[in-house]
């Protein structure tokens, strides 16, 4: 069904929420609007899924949240990546190439 | 990093649980108006939008939930709330509560009790530095197998102590018991002669003044002492000047040179007050004849015990060749002083006592189990319900199995204040004389160890036998459960059995420990009833020694032991009076290697026996039985030919078909001949489990000895007679310290720690049948309640009352049956471990092994009858009706 979202490969919301913040601070909601519109609709996450991955990557301390007041003046918990984060993400981009690049030389071989 | 962050988050939302929940709510909320506002934008009405948003992004509240539980503290939270609730369950049901928290605090208070006991005294290391390097030597007969706590003699140790390459020092010692006079009235005080290095190869330090050196310990060296800072407060009033005072002892004076701590102790020595050098004359170190000092050494640091011990074996392999006479068949083994002592000190018995309640918290534990068990049926509808409602099967049985660990937490606490209340119990069993051979004594104590243990098997127990009630729910059938209509489940078959082998296992276990139990006192009261071969009762016993310096000759201590009987025996209220060099259970004990004259010995072949010189009258103050011949009397003088008195036992096994009586023997040092003219009964004479000893009885006006001890038998009780016999001494010769006692005491001390265990195991004996006998009753009324609508049905359907006692009856029974024969089996294995305690009682004494199996089926018989008879008038009609 390639019309609906289709699930996310496991292990790698991490990765996208990290990438998503890479450019600028961003609050739950932004996040999630953030990683659709980039996967052009092909992801999207529940609020459980996306507030879990929040608290285990603010825990892990890979990124920090501050609230502060949005363009409409509501209050929202802004996300930024930390130094670590950046670090991570960059690990994690480069071993994710990796592993893409290698996955595609073995379905084109076959 | 991460980690703390992580911790102090948690922590976070465990402590500011309002703020954070009150954050993330506000947080998920901003997040459902945004996703709603753009959903209005294109156009939808707000309901709309935020039904629209809730279908695509999920419930908000699950999400809530999903966050909350994903973190560690929520783990923490749910124990905690489940904590409460079992508390709230544990209170609810308070007679549960109370008899499984008495239940499981008896059981676990026994094993703290104990444990503080064995930490004390068998794991605690002794109180010396580097203890482990401590090494006793013994003396070990190749040939003939036996070994003994001394080494082969002073010449073969001073050799040793020069040459060997394995023992920083080495160190020979022997007790000694000293008479101190002057500073008031005269008194025998225990201690030790020493060499030199004692002290400083112990690694203990004197409060005052000096250890002893290498110049004190030489023959003919100025006296110095040593004492003990008790002796120095109680008879020297803790003079701050007493280093350098003479102090006199049998007469001469010895300068103190060092007063040791209270807490310095030597279990081998026993109670010690004071020491002095042992300065051995040149003549003595170069015997090699004797074998008498005990010794111990440290070891190089880096040396092992093995190596030290080969090092020893080859020296006195040397010896052996170079002095054949003295050396043949002789070694030394090297043994750790910690290993000797806990030997000493009754380790092993403490051990099997350890077992024994081991064993009683099993029985404990499985009481508590099975009422766990009944209650987890009578609870089935509820959580048959908690299921139904979406808890899940594991959340079920953490939450059983908190409330198990709360009950076990609970009955440790309560263990706890049992067990340190035992502890203070046993150690005020043990009587003061044998104190000083325990060591550590007085530091029974509620240390860590002991708490982390108590704690420990509380908490490990909770959790082994909280699996019980688990895994019974973990069957459960919500459905089916639901829908029994009375709500009284019957529990599953599994679960009945689960109970079932837990009482069997329990009976099994208090059959045991009561088959044991009875085997120690059966031979402890044959021990009393046997007795010690003489009459105890009534008399009093004066010991002492006579002081070479001023009894220089035989006859002047002739004169002076004839004296005090005459003088005792004027005393109103005495019966009789004997002397003898020493008295069993006193202090003075003395053997001899005795052969019979014409006969020859076999080469190696060593026979001991103790010796005893006693005056005419010892024998009828003492009671002591004739076997054959005669007693001594007053012809048996200096002047006539030497005579002696043997004991049944050596007659018996030295001459099994001969009559001993006009043979002669040879004994002694001096080789003294004497003629056989009588057989007593046999004596015993260190505790009251000896089998029959070879002795000797030489008379007193032959043999004078510089130990006397007199004998008073009284018409009424012995104590009061004590200043009596006192002055009557005194009046005699005024510096003569003496020690006084009534012959019961001096039996009663030494076989105090007998009476300890055998106490102890009473007392856990009846714990264990008592816990048994609750643990046959819980299951039976428990059965008997589950079974109340069958049993209505049966009587209805024309079941008589009889039959249906006999239905309890013949379940209850047959449980018994099972476990008392399980038990009977692993007792035959059991007991053999108590040998050693057994007095005259076989292990498998068939008298125990059928009388405790009877009274634990009468045993039975009464726990099935209360509910027996609650089944027997179940009313058809009510029991129906009870649906």
């Amino acid at each position: 069904m390639p019309d609906s979202p289709s699930d996310l490969v496991q292990g790698t919301l991490d990765m996208l929420l990290m990438k998503t913040l890479a450019l600028q601070p961003m609050h739950g909601y932004g996040i999630s609007v953030r990683i659709e519109q980039m996967s052009k609709g092909v992801f999207r996450l529940n609020a459980g899924s996306l507030f879990l991955a929040i608290q285990r990557l603010e825990r892990d301390g890979l990124i920090e949240g501050e609230w502060k007041p949005t363009e409409n003046n509501r209050r929202a918990k802004y996300y930024a990546l930390t130094p670590k984060g950046r670090k991570r993400l960059n690990n994690e981009t480069r071993e994710w190439d990796r592993q893409v690049a290698a996955i595609t030389r073995i379905l084109e071989t076959s | 990093m991460s980690f703390f962050r992580n911790v102090a988050s948690g922590l976070r939302s465990l402590f500011r649980r309002e703020h954070v929940s009150r954050e993330l709510d506000e947080e998920v909320k901003a997040y459902l108006e945004m996703a709603a506002e753009e959903k209005m934008k294109e156009g939808a009405s707000r309901a709309d939008a935020l039904r629209e948003v809730r279908l695509e992004r999920g419930s908000l509240e699950v999400t809530k939930e999903e966050v909350r539980s994903a973190g560690w503290e929520s783990v923490v939270e749910t124990f905690w709330q489940d904590l409460r609730f079992a508390q709230r369950t544990l209170r609810k049901s308070p007679s549960f509560a109370v008899v499984a928290i008495l239940t499981l605090a008896m059981g676990i208070g026994a094993n703290t009790a104990i444990f503080s006991c064995i930490n004390a005294w068998i794991i605690n290391p002794l109180p010396y530095p580097q203890s482990e390097r401590l090494m006793v030597f013994a003396t070990h007969d190749k040939k003939n197998g036996w070994s003994g706590d001394h080494v082969t003699s002073a010449a073969d140790f001073f050799d040793f102590q020069k040459l060997n390459s394995s023992f920083e020092q080495s160190v020979a010692w022997t007790g000694a018991s000293f008479n101190l006079t002057g500073d008031g009235s005269p008194e025998l005080v225990d201690g030790g002669r020493v060499t030199w290095n004692f002290f400083d190869t112990l690694g203990a330090k004197p409060i005052l003044g000096r250890t002893f050196t290498a110049d004190d310990d030489r023959s003919g060296a100025p006296h110095v002492v040593i004492l003990s800072e008790g002796l120095w407060q109680a008879r020297y009033d803790g003079d701050p000047k007493i280093i350098g005072r003479d102090i006199s002892i049998g007469g001469e004076a010895y300068a103190v040179a060092g007063v040791m701590p209270g807490t310095f102790q030597f279990p081998l020595m026993g109670i010690a007050n004071l020491w002095t050098p042992l300065a051995l004359t040149d003549k003595k170190r170069a015997d090699r004849s004797g074998s008498w000092l005990p010794a111990f050494g440290r070891l190089k640091p880096g040396v092992t015990q093995e190596q030290a011990e080969a090092e020893a074996r080859v020296f006195f392999f040397g010896l052996e060749n170079q002095f054949p006479q003295t050396n043949a068949n002789l070694t030394w083994l090297v043994n750790s002083m910690t290993w000797d002592i806990r030997r000493k000190e009754g380790g092993p018995e403490l051990m099997i006592v350890f077992v024994v309640v081991g064993l009683i918290l099993l029985i404990a534990c499985a009481n508590v189990a099975n009422l766990m068990l009944a209650r987890a049926t009578s609870r089935a509808r509820e959580f048959a319900v908690r299921g139904a409602l979406g808890a899940t099967r594991g959340r079920l049985a953490r939450q059983l199995l908190t409330e198990s660990v709360l009950l076990f937490f609970l009955g440790g606490l309560g263990g706890t204040l049992f067990g340190f209340w035992g502890m203070k119990l046993i150690e005020s069993w043990i009587p003061s004389h044998i104190r000083g051979y325990m060591i550590n004594y007085g530091h029974v104590d509620l240390d860590t160890r002991t708490l982390a243990f108590t704690l420990g098997i509380a908490l490990a127990c909770g959790v082994i036998f909280g699996l019980a009630p688990v895994l019974e729910n973990a069957r459960l059938d919500v459905n089916r459960t639901l829908k029994e209509a009375s709500g009284q489940a019957s529990g599953s078959k599994r679960g009945a059995r689960l109970r079932q082998i837990f009482v069997a296992g329990e009976i099994a276990l208090a059959v045991v420990v009561l088959i044991s139990t009875t085997l120690l006192v059966k031979s402890f009261i044959i021990s009393v009833r046997t007795g010690p071969g003489f009459n105890a009762a009534n008399v009093m016993t004066a010991q002492l020694a006579l002081p070479r310096t001023k009894y220089t000759n035989d006859s002047q201590r002739r004169t002076f032991g004839e004296d005090v009987e005459v003088r005792l025996r004027a005393l109103p209220g005495v019966v009789s009076v004997g002397a003898a060099s020493s008295i069993p259970f006193g202090g003075f004990g003395q053997g001899v290697e005795v052969e019979a004259v014409g006969r020859v010995a076999q080469p190696g072949e060593r026979t001991g026996a103790a010796l005893w010189a006693a005056s005419p009258d010892y024998f009828s103050t003492m009671q002591i039985g004739l076997i054959k011949g005669r007693f001594f009397n007053i012809a048996d003088s200096p002047g006539s030919s030497p005579v002696a008195i043997i004991s049944q036992s050596f007659a018996r096994e030295y001459w099994p078909n001969e009559d001993p009586v006009g043979r002669q023997i040879r004994f002694g040092e001096q080789h003294t001949v004497s003629t056989i003219v009588g057989i007593a009964g046999d004596v015993m004479r260190d505790h009251l489990r000896e089998q029959g000893s070879w002795q000797i009885y030489v008379p007193l006006a032959q043999f004078p000895a510089s130990t006397l001890a007199f004998v008073v038998r009284s018409s009424a009780d012995p104590t009061m007679m004590a200043t009596a016999v006192r002055d009557a001494i005194w009046s005699v010769d005024h510096d003569q310290p003496i020690s006084l006692a009534p012959l019961e005491t001096l039996i009663n001390v030494v076989d105090a720690g007998y009476r300890v265990v055998t106490k102890l195991m009473v007392f856990f004996g009846a714990l264990a049948m008592f816990l048994g006998t609750i643990g046959i009753y819980g299951v039976m009324a428990h059965l008997v309640s589950q079974r109340i609508h069958e049993i209505g049905i049966r009587k209805a359907l024309g079941a008589s009352s009889v039959q249906v006692m006999g239905l309890v009856f013949g379940s209850g029974l047959k449980l018994a049956m099972v476990g008392i024969a399980v038990g009977i089996l692993a007792a035959l294995g059991a007991t053999r471990s108590l040998t050693t305690l057994l007095y005259q009682v076989a292990p498998n004494d068939p008298q125990t092994f059928i009388g405790v199996p009877i009274l634990f089926v009468a045993i039975a018989i009464v726990a099935c009858y209360l509910p027996a008879r609650r089944a027997m008038h179940v009313d058809p009609m009510v029991a129906l009706r009870y649906e």
